[in-house]
């Protein structure tokens, strides 16, 4: 065990005398005039019911955050009051502007709104009543696996920070905790999609998993978020797009746009989140981009490796006979082009200013071709 | 960095010019023969849509999924071929009885097809329709402090401990990915109730914020999952029906059901991965009682902790008056000694029927008992 009560209480008497005395009908009731702001929250919106923006109000909200949090590392409750001896959680990141994003108590909101179960809302049935060909059922298989593998780190991101975010940060902590579920979703869905469609999974990859690994392995909350939910998450919402456009069933089509809709409030936190976090630290544009510098040869290695680019191939030109292939290969460098120039985009506009000109995504498709 | 990729795929020619190969029409399709197994899943029940128990078979089941995982230390899925060269996540926990439970696949669906929202699912705008007294309002907005407060440990802890887990323990993960959003909920609706008392949050509790702390810092998963699901959340599934029974208001009825069948799911999975745990990996016996020596001074040193009590005692009693906490402690001691019993029926279930022997906590409940009976509060 790394930690001890304080105290063994069963052999503290001054708790049993106190437990006594309340007991018995004499109440302490050094709680009842606390020193905390009294407030009467009310739904602004009864048609979207008691929203966390309603219960942004004085000592209680979110907007009047310090950017340092020196003076709570409990789980005491943002604007309740502090007293006694509360003990250190251990929290390592206290910085607002390391965590906090502009959207994200709408997200988090939304998140809740548009939860989905892939057991009963992907219809399953159709599949199994119109089954694909095998070329195309065995690429998708492929497809799902290595989307697994994606889900399982985007998942695993929020997972490994959420432990160590202050407490103060509320909101955004459950907003990472809907992410983690949103990912744990997926992580199911393509799971049971691959099972469903009779070829079971596929094969793992190598370049997949090395770039991942080290998306995973981010040492900053910042670099974490910039390198898993703006651009993994820019990547994966692109694919998911891109699926939906080709998606060769009706299952498919309902499966990706489900996922699409969590994939795109992953990366409006990344996007928001890193605006918030250049605009408070501005001198983090730079550190910023010496980590992307290093950090974006793993896009390289999720959406080229084979065992996602060519079941890509083949479901975007329908199959594998040679004109297929070709078509299939005109989607595929479309997308490829659209995903970088969006991911690009995404940088800019949150203040990584100069990053297309920096980055060496471009160059390296033009050396593709694209 | 902590970890590099092998590859930097910016400077590798041969990925390159496979890649280029690729996008002119030159496909490898190796992966198409990947050596794994085909099956046919479907739903059995359709109005149950596609679980996780249909997918229960033969390599990807979790069944057949051995105790020590030795092969896949990467983010492969179970099941999927294992290429040379995937990485090594470095899990710390690779062995089946030390994270499974028996219906884990089946906490894992309820818990997705019963998600809730606590913006909407609560009807907020009805609270307009009651005018509590003072101090009901008072009491009960400490109550809510406090449930907001103890809730998150159990966001922060499981999230934890998934980065921790194999991959091929996708099902736990998962659950556990379900326990975190749950928690989120509760802290929020929590929050978001204490808010609209008119006095906000009251005082922290600095006696249950060790045991948090006990929570947080526990070495191993089973050791975890003991504090969290058994005990803690335990204690705090009896707290919530007794929170419905005492409610203020038809809106705190509503509301206490719902965060009920969240949280009796993680006391169930608790539950059932102790009953694992004891049937499969029983050299744990003498580990998990000593641990539980140490969980036991947690739940009695913030079972009585004031900050819940006394704000316990006048919701129960109905006001501050001398005939109101006289009737306001009979319900609490009832209630505490319900939160105790119920501890240790989950741990009889489990088999852990000699505890009772060696806990101090035991002990408490007795002396509770026969004090109560002297009172005639109990028959």
């Amino acid at each position: 065990m790394a930690f001890y009560l304080e105290k063994d209480f069963f052999e503290d008497v001054e708790l049993f005398n106190l437990v006594g005395k309340v007991m018995s009908g004499d109440l302490t009731l050094h709680w009842y005039d606390a020193k905390t702001e009294h407030v009467r929250v009310a739904p602004k919106d009864p048609v979207r019911g008691l929203t966390y923006e309603d219960c942004n109000i004085g000592s209680y909200s979110y907007d009047r955050l310090p950017e340092l949090i020196r003076n709570n590392y409990s789980m005491a409750p943002r604007g309740s009051e502090l007293w006694g001896k509360l003990p250190d959680l251990g929290y390592t990141v206290n910085r607002k502007s390391e965590v906090w994003a502009d959207n994200v108590a709408a997200l988090y909101e939304e998140a809740k709104a548009r939860r989905w179960a892939p057991a009963v809302d992907v219809p399953w049935a159709d599949l199994a009543a119109a089954p694909l060909p095998a070329m195309l059922e065995t690429a998708m298989a492929q497809l799902c696996t290595f989307l697994q593998e994606c889900a399982t780190v985007a998942m695993g991101i929020s997972a490994h920070w959420v432990y160590s975010i202050n407490q103060e940060f509320l909101e955004l902590k459950s907003y990472l905790c809907a992410q983690i579920l949103d990912q744990a979703r997926h992580v199911e869905a393509f799971r049971k999609r691959a099972l469903a469609g009779g070829q079971g999974l596929k094969r793992a990859s190598v370049s997949v998993e090395q770039a991942l690994k080290e998306i995973l392995s981010a040492e900053t909350y910042s670099t974490g978020s910039v390198a898993g939910n703006l651009m993994l998450g820019s990547f994966l919402l692109s694919l998911y797009r891109h699926m939906a456009a080709v998606a060769p069933s009706p299952t498919d089509l309902t499966l990706f746009r489900l996922v699409m809709q969590d994939a795109a409030r992953m990366v409006a936190y990344g996007s928001g989140n890193l605006h918030y976090h250049l605009a408070h630290q501005p001198h983090h544009v730079a550190f910023i981009h010496d980590y992307l510098d290093a950090a974006e040869h793993c896009l390289l290695g999720l959406i080229g490796s084979q065992e996602c680019l060519e079941p890509l191939i083949i479901l975007s030109g329908g199959g594998t006979a040679a004109n297929q292939v070709q078509a299939g290969c005109q989607h595929a460098a479309r997308f490829l082009a659209q995903t970088v120039v969006e991911y690009l985009q995404r940088c800019e506009r949150a203040g990584l200013t100069g990053r297309t000109e920096r980055s060496r995504l471009p160059q390296y498709l033009k050396r593709l071709g694209i | 960095m902590a970890y590099l990729s092998t590859v930097d795929f910016f400077e590798d020619k041969n990925f390159l010019d496979r890649w280029q190969r690729n996008l002119k029409g030159e496909l490898d399709l190796s992966w198409m023969q990947a050596k794994t197994e085909k099956i046919a899943v479907t739903a059995e029940n359709p109005r149950r849509g596609l679980t996780f128990r249909d997918l229960d078979k033969g390599e990807y089941g979790f069944t057949e999924m051995p105790e020590l995982i030795r092969q896949n230390r990467s983010f492969a899925p179970r099941g999927a071929e294992l290429p040379y060269g995937l990485p090594d996540l470095q899990p710390e926990v690779s062995q089946k009885s030390e994270v499974w439970a028996y219906n884990t696949e089946g906490y894992y669906e309820e818990a997705m097809t019963r998600q809730w929202n606590a913006t909407l699912d609560v009807p907020w705008h009805e609270l307009a329709k009651y005018e509590l007294p003072d101090e009901i309002s008072r009491a009960y907005a400490q109550l809510l402090t406090f449930l907001t407060e103890v809730e998150m440990v159990a966001t922060d802890v499981p999230a934890e401990w998934m980065g921790k887990l194999n991959n091929s323990f996708v099902e736990v993960k998962n659950f556990m990915a379900t326990q975190v959003m749950d928690e989120a909920r509760h802290a929020e609706v929590f929050r978001k109730r204490a808010l609209t008392t008119g006095y906000g949050l009251m005082k922290a509790s600095p006696q249950n914020e060790v045991g948090l702390k006990l929570i947080r810092d526990s070495d191993s998963f089973a050791e975890m999952s003991l504090a969290l699901h058994l005990a803690g959340e335990g204690f705090v599934l009896t707290l919530f029906r007794f929170s419905e029974y005492i409610s203020p208001t038809e809106v705190d009825k509503k509301m206490f059901r719902l965060v009920m069948q969240d949280e009796a799911r993680h006391v169930g999975y608790g539950v059932q991965h102790l009953k694992w745990v004891m049937r499969h990996f029983p050299e744990k016996r003498e580990v998990i009682h000593k641990h539980l020596d140490e969980v036991e001074n947690l739940l009695f040193g913030g079972g009585y902790a004031v900050e819940v009590t006394e704000p316990f005692i006048i919701l129960a009693g109905k006001g501050l008056k001398k005939e109101n906490i006289a009737q306001g402690t009979k319900i609490t001691a009832l209630f505490q000694l319900k939160q105790v019993e119920e501890y240790f029926e989950r741990l009889d279930k489990c088999g852990l029927q000699e505890r009772r022997k060696m806990s101090k906590l035991h002990n408490a409940l007795e002396l509770t008992r026969a004090s109560l009976q002297e009172a005639g509060v109990l028959v």
